[in-house]
């Protein structure tokens, strides 16, 4: 073979590459690097290599509150979807025709109309003079409106609508790939109908299981719009903090060391998660 | 008594009739093959016998117990599914452990007979493994083990050898009968193949729109089929449309496009419309004019131990099988006579259009 031919699969995939070093990799790596930068009240941001910011970040108590309170809304919201979107998919799968097409775009339906637009509609439904407490005091079970809006449970709601979908498909994915018959199978040898879903349907569906909740957990530790109109400017999570940082005191290097452990806390949460299923359900990744 | 009986079984759903009245009793220990193409409803039945059908009407004994509205898991039974459904979470010994843990047998007991059921199917080395590391038949040995290991009332088998490639599939067919003679453990075949179902069966119950056509031994089915639907589905048949001419002497004769077809043992109305069939392998060639008709040789086929023949005559193709026994050739374009004797001739009435 000659040297010509060799160098045609990296001239193939050049424009792809470049892209991605445009769009994805220089801009990670200047955010990494502006996290090394100080900041000055009167001098703005002044370029040198200070581990400051992260100082900053990991030794106070309110970033402290912040980073726990985002990984709690994360662990919840996971919880949530996996609680609901696994059945949900199930039994989607076992729908005949009609509904199963029907009821499948009613659950991604929500993904093709803006997360913004989605989390106002919240905003209208559980706001103190919502449809939801205006409706419970007029039937006369509650005094006073329940508190949802700036709280961590309307926040964490309105994340479960609005990432469930991605547990619902990639659950869905995974049933696909299972033998209709091995419940049948399960059911012919004695099991009863619980017994079947518990020792034979969920540990072949583990990976998606896995995958969904992957998504769901990074997508809500990174989730900016959301939390920022349920849960207000009092109730912060990182990636708000973040934003914040940028816009409105314009420390840019402290956002970007904030952002910088953010990405870090997430990729070994997620690895490690990953692995954990990965040797508990070994089988089910084959 | 008999140990299963299914008693005018009737499956519709909405407007279609899957299965439309099957009585069938099964002996204890026996082998019975349900044998019909696809969408004759034999996997309906084969289902509610297993449980995950209810039937429209009809009821099913086993042991003379009603287990008509019997939950599958109560049944007992032993299922054996076409695309075997073994968990392939667990190792081969889980598998065929998982319905002995369900009926809650000690672990030692357990351990002890999943190791005589591994080792009946020739899979003892294997107890660690998980099916995927297995080869086809390999995992179709996992899930008989599955299913016998619980020491199940009835053996249901759908169609568990249609993915085996042919070779596999012949072993597995003679072993399959082994295991099931040494346990006599009643089984259910459901199968399209109609060699398959002859090799194995006691007993085979064909079937064709939703019924019973003939329930017969095989020999018996093939050599007396009871209508042509069960002529052409048991092997290959020349069967044509003939008039009754009367009989004489123990020999019916019966008229075919001018050429007379006799009979032995049958008596024929004058008139009566019937089919007559003549299976390919008996059939002889001869020298031409010297046989019952002539034809001239349009193809002939090679497999080895036989040969095949297509042979052109006034009333149409004949397909004729001869053994190979070496010295028989023909050739292309040869007229040849075919000659049969009245015993290898079989009538069946025709039903006339209205």
């Amino acid at each position: 073979m000659s040297a010509q031919t060799n160098m045609r699969p990296y001239w193939l995939s050049a424009p792809a590459l470049l892209l991605y070093v445009g769009m994805f990799l220089i801009p990670m790596v200047m955010t990494l690097l502006l996290s090394f930068y100080s900041y000055d009240m009167t001098a703005g941001v002044v370029p040198g290599f200070s581990l400051a910011n992260y100082a900053e970040v990991l030794g106070d108590s309110y970033f402290h509150k912040i980073f726990l309170r985002t990984l709690w809304m994360s662990v919840l919201v996971t919880f949530f979807c996996v609680l609901l979107g696994a059945p949900e998919a199930y039994i989607l799968h076992r729908m005949s025709s009609p509904w199963k097409s029907i009821c499948m775009l009613a659950i991604l339906g929500p993904l093709l109309v803006s997360v913004v637009v989605r989390t106002l509609g919240w905003a209208i439904l559980i706001g103190s003079k919502g449809i939801i407490n205006e409706t419970l005091m007029a039937i006369g079970i509650i005094d006073t409106p329940i508190k949802l809006m700036f709280t961590t449970t309307g926040v964490v709601i309105a994340l479960i609508h609005v990432l469930i979908p991605f547990m619902v498909l990639s659950v869905w994915a995974s049933l696909q790939k299972l033998d209709p018959k091995v419940e049948s199978a399960g059911e012919s040898l004695g099991a009863s109908p619980f017994t079947v879903m518990r020792r034979i349907v969920i540990p072949q569906i583990m990976p998606g299981i896995l995958s969904g909740s992957m998504i769901v957990f990074a997508l809500t530790a990174s989730a900016f719009a959301t939390p920022s109109i349920l849960g207000g400017r009092r109730l912060k999570v990182v990636a708000t903090t973040v934003y914040d940082e940028f816009l409105g005191t314009l420390n840019w290097p402290l956002g970007a060391a904030i952002a910088v452990l953010l990405l870090v806390a997430n990729i070994l949460i997620i690895t490690s998660y990953n692995k954990f299923i990965e040797r508990k359900y070994a089988q089910a990744f084959k | 008594m008999s140990f299963l009986r299914l008693d005018g079984l009737v499956k519709k759903f909405g407007d279609f009739t899957a299965v439309e009245r099957i009585d069938l009793d099964v002996e204890k220990g026996e082998f019975i093959s349900l044998l019909g193409p696809s969408g004759c409803g034999k996997t309906t039945t084969l289902q509610m016998i297993a449980g995950f059908v209810d039937p429209t009407e009809g009821r099913i004994f086993i042991n003379d117990v009603d287990v008509t509205r019997v939950k599958p898991s109560k049944r007992n039974l032993g299922i054996v599914f076409q695309s075997y459904a073994l968990f392939h979470h667990m190792t081969v010994a889980d598998n065929v452990a998982f319905g002995l843990e369900m009926r809650n047998i000690p672990k030692q007991e357990r351990d002890e007979r999943v190791r005589e059921t591994l080792e009946l199917v020739h899979l003892d080395q294997f107890s660690h493994r998980y099916p995927r590391e297995l080869s086809g038949g390999q995992q179709q040995r996992v899930a008989l083990a599955r299913a016998l290991v619980i020491r199940p009332e009835v053996l249901l088998l759908d169609e568990p050898l249609s993915a085996l490639d042919a070779k596999i599939r012949e072993d597995m067919q003679i072993e399959l009968r082994a295991i099931q003679r040494k346990l006599g453990t009643t089984t259910i075949l459901v199968t399209h193949d109609q060699s398959e179902a002859m090799a194995m069966s006691d007993r085979i119950a064909v079937m064709h729109e939703g019924r019973l056509a003939q329930v017969d031994r095989p020999y018996e089915a093939y050599e007396r089929p009871s209508d042509s639907f069960v002529t052409k589905f048991l092997g290959k048949s020349n069967m044509f449309d003939g008039t009754g001419k009367g009989s004489s002497d123990g020999l019916g004769a019966i008229d075919v496009a001018g050429v007379e077809f006799l009979v032995r043992d049958v008596d024929i109305e004058n008139g009566a419309l019937v089919h007559v069939s003549v299976r390919p392998e008996k059939i002889r060639l001869i020298e031409a004019g010297k046989g019952r008709i002539d034809g001239t040789v349009t193809a002939q086929i090679f497999l080895g131990d036989q040969w095949v023949f297509q042979i052109e005559t006034s009333l149409g193709a004949f397909d004729v099988v001869t053994q190979n026994t070496g010295g028989h050739q023909v050739g292309e374009g040869t007229t040849v006579g075919l000659d049969w004797s009245p015993e290898e001739v079989r009538v069946l009435a025709r039903a006339v259009a209205k």
